[in-house]
């Protein structure tokens, strides 16, 4: 049975709020490639509907590179096919989105490892590396 | 092995990697509002803080508060929580129970002198000595004294607790307060609502672990972080308000195609609020976009305001209460609410560099 048109919940509708992001982004991206300086934008943060964030990821679309990164949930980080622009989705334990940034940078910061987690990677290989000496 | 030290040791023992932080990070900035830039400096502060002891104290309230704060995150978000503080007493969500649950709050505060943080659920009764709410023999007053005079900071989390919310309502048959209307001598942070967004309780305090300060408050004691806006200056249907389009009832045209609640009696213009960006039940919805008006729940006197369906311009009956400072300026014309909203972040902004300089 579906519930009559006026107690269906509101889809949120296009406020024009993409155009005005594009914008932004697009100003940002110049920067980026003049000087190197990087921007981040919280799409969250904004007052966009669903449908504009849509349309936004629509007209940036999907380039190159498109990675998937498996901590506390799951993440979905690609390039758009502006080299550059990153879309950077973080997705919690429930499927649904937790945050969301447009990363304008040669490559977003969560992916490079933080040599904090470099020297504990270390040390455990070495570990690995001296147990398996000591067992031959 | 030495025991770990910092919230980044302990985590890397339990192969928690600064990618969790940063992804963590990255989604509290977007719910302070900072700007993501910030991620980075809190994922590299909260790996070095200790972890913060918090003794939660439950009043004269429903527990919805809790039940909110328990729901902060999403089950693998929420864990990283939960490993930045130590939750030293919650009875709510505590297993001990009687003298056990007493002895560990007293080893807690004995531990943790002048660094833990009281977080206070619930208003608190004044008339007839307090007599109305008591816990193992106490009343809640003399509960929230004794544990008031130790403790770092005190967070007040929901209407209740801040401005004594649904036990003040009128006639107020116990003479119930918010907790700053009696502890006057400690730092207080108010994060109203009912419940309030969990994100602004468990929020809070990774601010403050992350910065090692209180956050900015705002003339209520609301952290500006959270409360710096108005819930109508971050409305996605704020755009249909500037063109004066409006549902006039909850079923007509307008309502089916996600007009402005104005006139149906939306709070948004006068509260100031996360809801519009962080969104309630993991970021799914907000009243607003469920279909329904802001009701005002994080300001003062919410509950006798004289109708969640009239619109703001309409005679309310406050019952004598005057609507504080920007929000009273709201009142009279919701369209300047952006125009105040920006005013109070670049207050807030010049008070701190005034303060810096000072």
């Amino acid at each position: 049975m579906s519930l009559p048109e006026s107690l269906t919940p509101c889809t949120p509708p296009l406020t024009g709020m993409a155009d005005s992001v594009l914008s932004e982004i697009a100003e940002r991206l110049q920067v980026f490639a003049l000087s190197g300086e990087e921007t981040v934008i919280d799409l969250r943060s904004l007052p966009m509907s669903n449908a504009d964030r849509n349309d936004l990821e629509v007209r940036l679309g999907r380039g190159e590179v498109e990675i998937k990164l498996y901590v506390s949930g799951q993440s979905d980080i690609w390039e758009t096919t502006f080299a550059g622009v990153w879309w950077v989705r973080h997705i919690d334990g429930d499927g649904r989105i937790a945050a969301e940034e447009i990363n304008i940078t040669s490559v977003p910061d969560i992916l490079r490892a933080h040599p904090d987690d470099a020297r504990a990677a270390a040390t455990r290989l070495a570990g690995i590396n001296t147990k398996e000496s000591d067992d031959v | 092995m030495s025991k770990p030290q910092t919230i980044g040791e302990m985590l890397q023992e339990q192969g928690v990697s600064r990618r969790a932080f940063l992804k963590f990070t990255a989604y509290l900035a977007s719910s302070m509002a900072l700007t993501p830039q910030m991620a980075k400096a809190m994922a590299d502060n909260l790996a070095t803080a200790r972890r913060q002891s918090v003794i939660w104290l439950s009043f004269q309230e429903c527990s919805g508060c809790t039940e909110s704060f328990t729901r902060s995150f999403s089950p693998t978000l929420e864990d990283l929580i939960f490993n930045f503080i130590s939750l030293d007493y919650n009875e709510t969500l505590m297993n001990v129970s009687g003298v056990a649950a007493i002895e560990a709050r007293r080893k807690a505060v004995e531990e943790n002198k002048g660094k833990y943080i009281l977080v206070a659920e619930g208003a608190i009764p004044l008339d007839d000595d307090g007599v109305f709410s008591t816990s193992a023999g106490n009343t809640s007053l003399a509960e929230l004294k004794e544990l008031a005079k130790d403790a770092m900071a005190i967070i007040a989390v929901g209407s209740c607790a801040t401005f004594g919310g649904i036990p003040a309502a009128l006639p107020n048959p116990t003479g119930a307060v918010g907790i700053d209307q009696i502890i006057t001598d400690k730092p207080i942070i108010n994060i109203p609502g009912c419940p309030p967004i969990p994100e602004a309780m468990t929020g809070t305090i990774a601010y403050i672990l992350s910065f090692g300060k209180l956050p900015e408050l705002d003339h209520l004691k609301r952290p500006l972080i959270y409360f710096g806006n108005s819930i109508h200056d971050r409305c996605y249907r704020r755009p249909f308000y500037e063109r004066g389009l409006f549902a006039k009832s909850f079923d007509d045209e307008g309502a089916r195609k996600g007009w402005c609640l104005y006139e149906v009696g939306c709070k948004g213009p006068v509260t100031y609020n996360a809801c519009a960006t962080v969104k309630w039940n993991g970021g799914i919805t907000f009243p607003i976009q469920s279909g329904h008006g802001c009701l005002g729940c994080s300001e003062p006197n919410f509950w006798d305001k004289g109708g969640f369906y009239k619109p703001i311009p309409a005679p309310i009956n406050t019952v004598g209460k005057v609507v504080a400072g920007a929000a009273a300026a709201g009142v009279v014309a919701g369209a300047v609410s952006a125009t105040i909203a920006r005013a109070r972040k670049k207050n807030a902004a010049k008070n701190k560099v005034k303060e810096e300089n000072q």
